[in-house]
């Protein structure tokens, strides 16, 4: 089986974001970069599935050359090739990254394409319904379980209160969810096999990026909390205010 | 290995500054910091999912879990050349990856580290390609588990003066081994064991008993093991005595030369200290964060903790003595990494420095916790318990502190009055190596200057040169005047070690803030040139009075009043 995960490379999520001079990026002389976690989920299945199975898995990721260090993190883990996407910088719009993307997935025939659900920085989750448009292939999204057996797809995907089960055939892509299975810890020799790979590198031109980020903010700081009184007679002025100024009730 | 080889830290004390061997501070390849960032990634990992300090410490063991996540992940063959299937990782990258493992605990560094940075080294430093073959693969995956045997209940800091026998079989071609080693790391877990006896050697028709080392496993018989110890911390890594009776040990198990042992010994510690100082930082620097949240969210008189001056105190020195032992540390490193340069004396400073600015780290961090400090719930008695050790073990810092001095004036004494061969001995009996040449002298252009530095650091730099001429002129007035005796005057001696401590340090931080300034700028680096400066004001104040007291003590008083004490046993005294 010939799969395909796209994996993008993310803040930490214990760094400290500072916002630019500008208000329209963010520092990142300190920032610690990570393989986006959903994205470990979708490295991990696909590994799961060529162990059974058979084949390849190719890691395709968008960025500049920092994100080499999140695409040998998903060759440690075992997988056994990877196309390195260059742009100076991830265009906002998700549109313009799927188009990049879906022209390298293009070429590569793959039976399964994997992402997360969600990247943790921007948290759009639209990048497995954008590349399925491009690619006019199905998409099931947030699938937290996965059978594959030859070219039927079965997948259980979260949906509000209750589990879907979806079946399609491949070529199809899956966005992946946590519970969908415990990522392995890349192992010291699965390191060293990850550096013996040529990482492929691939010119892009983004065009057609039609989000412009106009400004970031801190969230406001938490305002201090208020103490109504410590006996039950204060209990019906909590309720006043936890309705009327709160309006959480 | 060649015996000649220049040492930073032994030309200090005869005045000379090799400053190419300190600027620029040393930095890992590139490739080599890939690979330290994914495992390090790794571990990181494994240890969130895994790892709890306290269940360690309560059960005072290391679960087979944890033992067979690392054996499977790779952590046992961190050092092991990659021909031999480990994932060869230079000191540095080696050292700075068991700080990492010390943030999370006490006991697993200290079980991999028995491992490698002892306990299979001599192999990979002194065996034959064969031996190499036969074991590093099974070693690598940890299916074999190493510990390195050299102390005897008789033979601690002495360590020449081992008991263990090995006797020589000719007709069969192996050694009969027989003796006991004491408080083993790995020793209820290993099955590889690098084991220092001591064999009759004939050489010119006489005879002598000299140290050889060997490599001795589980499958040749004739080895048990003790009770586990029941420790005040490191509590998960298992010690226990190792007893071998009449053990048979193949001549092709030798490592090193016959007689040859004590010097394979003495260079593996030598290596291991630098990996024991790093790993002693990770602890405190984990420490700190709990400390950290704590004075900044307690608040006491309506003001969180760390706004009382009291408390800022604690948290600069804290960070200050950090990043200068740090610093020591990783220039060591990067000279071990460099290779053939005499890092021993080095490396004993780090293990000093370090361990002492971890454990009054740690010390401070609980007070600054106050009453929750001393509760079991929360790290600090733990981190307390666990960091005592590290003053004792692998050379307690008083022997090293004698074996940094008198290794740096044997070097004058060798060219002042011929004293130096006549030190020799007696450092040797500190179970330390000296024989060494000195080089430089003849080969280098000397100097007692260092090269420019940048600006925000010419003071610092002004002072080191000034207390390293000191050290130098109040070595050779203290040869001058003790001859060989001075290896009876600890009280001096220790003085001279402290000094020169303070000096490398000043030196490595110095590099390392120049070389960053270098890398960035005098702006981005403000505060480190502010913590650079800060240390080097007060270490230099700390030469000057330790080189002052050498003449103005009271030595004499305190070993009159010692002896009159030991002579009683008791303390006599009391009020009415």
């Amino acid at each position: 089986m010939n799969i395909a995960v796209c994996v993008k490379q993310v803040p930490d999520t214990e760094t400290r974001i500072q916002i630019g001079d500008d208000k329209k990026s963010i520092k990142e002389d300190d920032i610690k970069f990570i393989l986006n976690p959903y994205d470990e989920f979708g490295v991990e299945e696909a590994l799961k599935i060529t162990e059974k199975n058979g084949g390849e898995v190719t890691i395709i990721s968008l960025g500049p050359d920092r994100v080499v260090s999140s695409i040998r993190s998903a060759l440690a883990m075992g997988a056994h090739k990877a196309i390195h996407i260059k742009a100076d910088h991830n265009p906002a719009d998700p549109a313009a990254i799927a188009d990049a993307l879906s022209g390298v997935l293009k070429e590569g025939s793959y039976d399964l394409i994997f992402t997360g659900k969600q990247a943790i920085d921007d948290d759009h989750a639209q990048m497995a319904s954008l590349l399925a448009e491009r690619l006019d292939i199905p998409a099931i999204n947030v699938v937290v379980k996965l059978d594959v057996n030859g070219n039927k797809v079965r997948a259980e995907r979260e949906i509000e209160g209750a589990h879907e089960i979806i079946e399609c055939s491949t070529p199809c892509i899956i966005s992946t969810q946590r519970g969908l299975n415990e990522p392995r810890y890349a192992a010291l020799k699965g390191i060293m096999a990850a550096k013996k790979i040529m990482i492929e590198a691939r010119e892009s031109s983004i065009s057609n990026n039609q989000i412009e980020i106009v400004e970031y903010n801190y969230p406001p700081d938490k305002s201090k909390g208020k103490i109504i009184g410590d006996s039950a007679d204060s209990v019906p002025e909590l309720i006043r205010l936890l309705n009327e100024e709160a309006k959480v009730i | 290995m060649s015996d000649v080889k220049s040492s930073f830290s032994k030309a200090l004390f005869s005045g000379i500054i090799l400053d190419d061997l300190i600027f620029p501070y040393p930095k890992m390849k590139k490739e080599e910091a890939e690979n330290f960032a994914l495992i390090s990634e790794t571990f990181t990992k494994f240890a969130h999912d895994n790892i709890d300090p306290v269940k360690i410490d309560t059960d005072a063991e290391i679960s087979k879990e944890v033992i067979d996540g690392l054996k499977e992940l790779g952590f046992f063959g961190l050092n092991i050349p990659e021909q031999y299937d480990g994932f060869g990782l230079g000191a540095t990258a080696y050292t700075k990856m068991l700080a990492v493992i010390s943030e999370f605990d006490s006991s697993l560094p200290l079980m991999l580290g028995a491992h490698q940075s002892i306990g299979l080294k001599a192999l990979i430093l002194f065996g034959s390609e064969d031996q190499k073959k036969k074991y590093l693969p099974k070693l690598v995956t940890g299916e074999m588990i190493a510990a390195f045997c050299l102390t005897e209940p008789e033979a601690g800091s002495d360590a020449a003066g081992i008991k263990t026998k090995a006797v020589r079989d000719e007709k069969n071609k192996y050694y009969i081994l027989n003796g006991s080693k004491l408080w083993i790391t790995n020793g209820g877990l290993a099955d590889f064991f690098t084991v220092f006896a001591k064999e009759v050697i004939e050489k010119d028709g006489e005879q002598s008993e000299k140290i050889t080392a060997f490599l001795v496993t589980t499958d040749m018989g004739g080895i048990s093991r003790g009770k586990e110890e029941n420790k005040m911390g490191i509590k998960g890594s298992s010690t226990t005595e190792i007893y071998f009776q009449d053990v048979k040990v193949p001549f092709e198990n030798i490592i090193g030369e016959r007689g040859k042992g004590f010097k394979v010994a003495m260079e593996v510690l030598n290596t291991g200290r630098a990996g024991l100082a790093g790993g002693s930082l990770g602890a405190l620097k984990n420490l700190m964060k709990f400390t950290m949240q704590h004075v900044t969210q307690r608040k006491q008189f309506k003001k969180t903790l760390n706004q009382f001056e009291a408390i800022k105190k604690k948290i600069a020195q804290l960070t200050i003595d950090l990043y200068a032992a740090e610093s020591m540390v990783y220039l060591t490193t990067g000279l071990m990494d460099r290779g053939n340069l005499d890092y021993s004396l080095e490396s004993a400073m780090c293990k000093i420095r370090a361990t002492e600015v971890t454990w009054n780290g740690v010390n401070e961090c609980l007070q600054m916790a106050g009453g929750l400090g001393f509760m079991k719930e929360y790290p600090y008695e733990r981190c307390l318990r666990d960091s005592r050790i590290n003053m004792i073990f692998e050379g307690t810092n008083e022997i090293l502190r004698l074996f940094v001095a008198l290794s740096g004036i044997q070097e004058r004494g060798e060219y002042l009055k011929n004293i130096g061969k006549a030190l020799k001995d007696p450092i040797k009996g500190f179970g330390l190596l000296t024989d060494y040449a000195t080089v430089w002298i003849k080969e280098r252009i000397t100097t007692d200057r260092i090269r420019s530095v940048h600006a925000s650091l010419m003071a610092a730099k002004t002072d080191f040169e000034n207390w390293c001429k000191n050290l130098h002129i109040t070595s050779e007035r203290v040869l001058m005047a003790h001859g060989k005796d001075i290896m009876y005057r600890e009280m001096i001696t220790m003085r001279l070690a402290d000094a020169a401590i303070d000096l490398y340090a000043m030196i490595a931080t110095i590099s390392r803030v120049n070389s960053r300034i270098e890398e960035t700028n005098e702006e981005i680096c403000a505060r480190e040139i502010k913590i650079c400066n800060t240390f080097c004001q007060q270490a230099w104040r700390r030469v000057r009075r330790n080189l002052l007291t050498i003449d103005k003590n009271n030595d004499a008083e305190l070993t009159e009043i010692a002896d009159y004490i030991s002579d009683i046993k008791e303390y006599p005294y009391h009020t009415n």
